[in-house]
């Protein structure tokens, strides 16, 4: 990866832990670059590096993971930001790297039953119920989305 | 990659929505390998970890066996 790009991806997850994920018109804004150059950058990261996942077809950024840019059922929510993250892996990613104290307020997929996580730093302060995972690791990165 | 009221309620949840039930375990070895798994992303020299070293981290935190394998 070259220093250039290194700049783009940790610009993407510095913005992202800010609660934003930038679009190409703001790293072109950033690096004084064209937003079609930095949707380029965009593209080669996911492509070349694996360090983001674009929505499909296009140069916008849908996950730097743990963040995603669309709201899903599992937002993480302080005092400083609110993020989402695709999973629950990703909210508790999420609440890890802000490191602050963090909620998780989710719900049973099944029953719709209220599941709230808490965490604070490095700390797992409290997380009801089980975790599933329905996708053997080794084929995650097959679809994403349904991951 | 979802968290349930019970080991009953993803039961309920793989019949329903014809999804094989996969691995089951604790919120507490999820936040490890979270923890673990993610430390990285804000440093301006990462790089994605190869297999080997995220099959580590995988170890590290008990999830091992035939589902945790990234190999195979």
């Amino acid at each position: 990866m070259t220093a250039e790009d290194a700049a783009v991806r940790l610009f993407v997850y510095e913005q992202a832990r800010q609660g934003r994920i930038p679009a190409p018109i703001d790293i072109a804004r950033e690096f004084s670059v064209t937003p079609r150059a930095a949707g380029e950058t965009l593209q080669r990261l996911e492509r070349d590096h694996d360090a983001l996942v674009l929505l499909p077809g296009s140069p916008y950024v849908w996950l730097a993971d743990p963040f995603s840019a669309l709201p899903t059922d599992y937002p993480v929510t302080s005092a400083t930001g609110r993020w989402h993250g695709a999973c629950i892996w990703d909210a508790m990613g999420i609440a890890a790297l802000v490191g602050a104290s963090c909620e998780i307020p989710t719900a049973c997929p099944q029953t719709g039953v209220g599941l709230r996580v808490t965490t604070r730093d490095h700390e797992l302060l409290d997380a009801p119920g089980v975790v599933h995972f329905a996708v053997p690791s080794r084929r995650w990165w097959e679809s994403i989305g349904f991951t | 990659m979802q968290l349930f009221r019970s080991e009953e309620d993803v039961m309920a949840w793989s019949a329903a929505t014809a999804v094989p039930v996969g691995a089951i375990f604790s919120p507490e070895q999820l936040w490890q390998l979270a923890i673990r798994w993610y430390d990285d992303r804000l440093e301006l020299g990462w790089r994605r970890r190869t297999v080997g070293e995220r099959q580590v981290i995988l170890d590290e935190v008990g999830l091992t066996g035939e589902f945790w394998s990234l190999t195979g």
